[in-house]
């Protein structure tokens, strides 16, 4: 990689570079050396946020799957295609993280967008709706 | 004495006999009616003018004191139609305070009056506004542990099944 390159076009070279199928783990031990050289790796969220945002724009999206329980592959299948449905993506990889203080149902954030459907989220909205001011 | 007699009868005078001696005499009375002169030009005039300005003097004294004494008598009549003139005024003056301080206090106790009831309206509405925040707190509170209670009950009755039965249906609705 060259000297000094900005935030976005480091992300659009690792988004690109893993669209084409090179190695994950030689592109990321390559973004990790410079991020180190160039003494940036403060901004080592912001650089994958951007990549999530750069992966999306060539149909490529992360999800990022919050549930009270473990998924079941059905589930998860059904999510894979909900978000590709809604994104238009060509290729969804889902991450779930299990949070039992989301009580039930499920949240789905993709790069831009997150669709909050946990039991938690539901009650704190009726919540405050009917909270008096 | 019979000496005499017999020398004044010798001579053949009667005053010699009597012992006087008219030249004398005649000077005498000469000298008397002098003297009579003198003090009819010169001193009885003096005096009785100073006697008149004596008397005139008493008499203007005696008419001062009779003007001091009337002057007295009339001050005495003024200084009592004074003292009446003064009691008057400090009646009426009595009487017009007494009037004063009873309207002062009227008006004191009807500003007392509306001080008390614009108290006691802001009390009244004070009250109303802590009941309806007393209410509000109280429903915010019960809202919240209706929640609680929601999520306490949830969390026991929601199972793995029931989540992925819940979550089919949230894609379903999202769809």
């Amino acid at each position: 990689m060259p000297g000094r390159l900005s935030r976005r076009a480091v992300a659009e070279y690792v988004a690109t570079s893993l669209v084409e199928g090179k190695s994950k783990k030689l592109l990321f031990q390559q973004l990790a050396a410079y991020l180190i050289n160039t003494q940036r790796t403060k901004e080592l969220e912001l650089i994958v946020r951007d990549i999530e945002f750069s992966l999306a724009e060539k149909g490529v999206i992360q999800a990022s799957i919050v549930s009270a329980f473990d998924l079941t592959a059905e589930t998860k299948k059904a999510l894979e295609a909900f978000v590709k449905t809604q994104t238009k993506a060509t290729q969804v990889s889902l991450s779930n993280m299990v949070d039992p203080s989301v009580l039930g149902g499920v949240k789905i954030t993709v790069p831009g967008r997150e669709l909050d459907q946990t039991v938690a989220h539901q009650l704190t909205v009726l919540k405050t709706r009917f909270k008096k001011a | 004495m019979q000496n005499v007699t017999q020398v004044a009868a010798s001579q053949g005078n009667i005053f010699a006999s009597l012992g006087i001696d008219w030249k004398a005499l005649i000077l005498q009375i000469i000298a008397f009616l002098l003297l009579v002169f003198v003090l009819g030009k010169w001193v009885y005039p003096w005096l009785m003018k100073s006697v008149d300005e004596r008397q005139a003097g008493i008499e203007a004294a005696a008419k001062a004191t009779a003007e001091a004494q009337k002057s007295a008598e009339a001050n005495k009549e003024a200084v009592a139609q004074l003292l009446a003139q003064a009691r008057k005024e400090a009646n009426e003056i009595i009487g017009t305070a007494k009037l004063e301080s009873a309207e002062m206090v009227s008006t004191s106790e009807k500003k007392a009056q509306k001080i008390a009831e614009r108290i006691a309206k802001d009390a009244h509405e004070q009250l109303d506004k802590d009941v309806v925040n007393a209410r509000k707190v109280l429903y915010n509170d019960t809202l919240e542990l209706v929640g609680l209670a929601t999520e306490k009950i949830i969390a026991q009755k929601l199972d793995k099944k029931t989540d992925g039965e819940l979550i089919d249906a949230v894609v379903k609705a999202a769809k």
